[in-house]
């Protein structure tokens, strides 16, 4: 299996002592990977070394096999990303923040824009200013300009949040069905367990700043009731609560 | 280079739409409005010329170059910088594939740009009311003076520019940044006076450059020591923002 992104010895502390360490994680092409931890327990500093927002003390990422910390441009260029909220300048429209997104890309055209707005729902809200919308819309949004470029990998960190129940199952689906079809590599970050659980075939606990076990969710559900049993069995083993 | 050009025509597009831009040439065409009615009133009131129609936008230039040229300049590259920082919009560049020299690059060349437009409106501004206020003493020399001037002020306000850029990265707050950048202006403006002797060393005392492209017999040795001067401005807040900027984690 193609190794699509690779995570090794990732390691980032904080002056308040809290952080990452020493975190390794292989993703494979066509992942629905779950990065499952209760909040602060240093999903978005992963999140954010893995996508050039913050700089690790140790410990490198690479995308297609291009080095985030030294070969950036390359490494991104295959890739979409949410980290922390889905944000969007408030004085464009949602066609021009798209447009501000597609200039990097040259496989984006004026057609495509119109075919992500149409997918995540907003298509009526184009030429809107993004001020005017609500948490939701903006989430939408987001998730329209990660998927504008067809990336072969996308990040999402909480890609539900400020999303209402249609939304959720609206994005569950995408989600899936970009996986399908086109064989997008997804690395989803959640505290929500049931949505891991249905969202993806792979999940890593990440607690207090360490990753504690990687596994398929098929595997899981065939020893466990369901993810939350594993999720506390698993914390429970590694002596943390 | 064409991630350059997707980052740099961006910021221009933010720049505009933000309408920032608009306000900004309106209060300069009031500027030049007021600055020809001072002259009018002069000269009917005390019976003086006051100045000819290529004069005109000279006298605006002396006057917009140490006062409204860089309180706007500051507030755009401020803007750029600090702002996006502070509203969590920077992420979005960030993220994209672009690296962060690129972006740095584009940022500051879009503040040029706004910088060249401003002067360029200025200028064709103050020359047509000076043509209408003034009409008999236009002629081609003054012309082509008055083009030189604002063309040339571009590199000094962009040395000023590159110090206001580098404090931005140094600072999260804005406001912060737009009061340290005044005081730093107003004390140089001020040790120019007290120091004569170094004044050419003060990045404030280059605003004034352009007299010497205009100046009868054209000095240019010292044109191409201020030029250095601004050079070496440039080049070492251009490398320590773009140090800051480079290790900054969002």
């Amino acid at each position: 299996m193609e190794k699509v992104l690779e995570i090794n010895g990732l390691t980032k502390m904080y002056k308040n002592g809290r952080g990452i360490w020493d975190i390794s994680l292989d993703i494979y092409r066509g992942d629905i990977f779950g990065f499952l931890g209760p909040n602060g327990a240093g999903k978005t500093t992963a999140m954010k070394i893995m996508t050039g927002l913050m700089k690790a003390d140790r410990g490198d990422v690479y995308i297609f096999g291009h080095s985030v910390s030294s070969d950036f441009e390359k490494a991104m260029e295959k890739v979409g990303c949410i980290i922390e909220t889905a944000e969007s300048y408030p004085y464009l429209t949602a066609y021009e923040n798209l447009r501000q997104v597609s200039r990097y890309y040259s496989n984006v055209d004026e057609k495509r824009i119109d075919e992500v707005l149409e997918i995540t729902g907003i298509h009526r809200y184009k030429n809107e200013k993004v001020r005017n919308f609500s948490l939701g819309m903006k989430q939408r949004l987001g998730i329209a300009s990660v998927i504008l470029s067809k990336p072969e990998l996308v990040i999402l960190d909480e890609p539900l949040n400020g999303l209402d129940v249609e939304g959720m199952v609206e994005v569950r689906k995408l989600i899936k069905h970009l996986a399908e079809t086109e064989k997008t590599t997804f690395f989803i970050s959640s505290h929500l367990i049931h949505d891991v659980e249905l969202t993806c075939n792979r999940v890593g606990i990440i607690f207090g700043g360490r990753i504690l076990n990687v596994d398929y969710t098929e595997n899981i559900l065939n020893n466990y009731a369901s993810l939350e049993n594993y999720f506390i069995s698993e914390v429970d083993r590694n002596g943390k609560i | 280079m064409e991630r350059f050009r997707a980052a740099f025509i961006n910021e221009i597009e933010k720049m505009y739409k933000k309408k920032k831009a608009i306000v900004i040439v309106i209060i300069s065409l009031i500027t030049i409005i007021f600055g020809q009615l001072m002259v009018i009133a002069i000269r009917s009131g005390l019976g003086i010329r006051g100045v000819s129609s290529t004069d005109f936008p000279l006298l605006v230039l002396s006057v917009f170059v140490n006062t409204i040229l860089p309180l706007f300049t500051a507030l755009v590259a401020i803007d750029i910088f600090t702002g996006e920082f502070s509203h969590n919009t920077m992420k979005i560049a960030l993220t994209k594939p672009i690296s962060r020299l690129k972006l740095f690059s584009a940022k500051i060349a879009a503040v040029a740009f706004f910088v060249l437009i401003n002067l360029l409106v200025v200028m064709v501004l103050s020359t047509l009311t000076g043509f209408i206020f003034n009409p008999a003493s236009i002629n081609a020399i003054g012309l082509v003076r008055i083009v030189v001037s604002y063309l040339v002020t571009v590199i000094p306000i962009m040395a000023l520019a590159i110090i206001i850029i580098f404090f931005s990265n140094v600072f999260r707050n804005s406001t912060a940044v737009f009061f340290l950048s005044i005081i730093l202006f107003i004390a140089f403006k001020a040790l120019e006076f007290v120091f004569p002797q170094y004044s050419s060393l003060f990045f404030t005392s280059n605003l004034g450059w352009y007299n010497l492209w205009i100046s009868d017999a054209m000095p240019f040795m010292k044109i191409l020591r201020q030029l250095l001067i601004m050079l070496g401005y440039g080049i070492m807040f251009f490398t320590a923002g773009y140090y800051l900027f480079d290790k900054k984690d969002l």
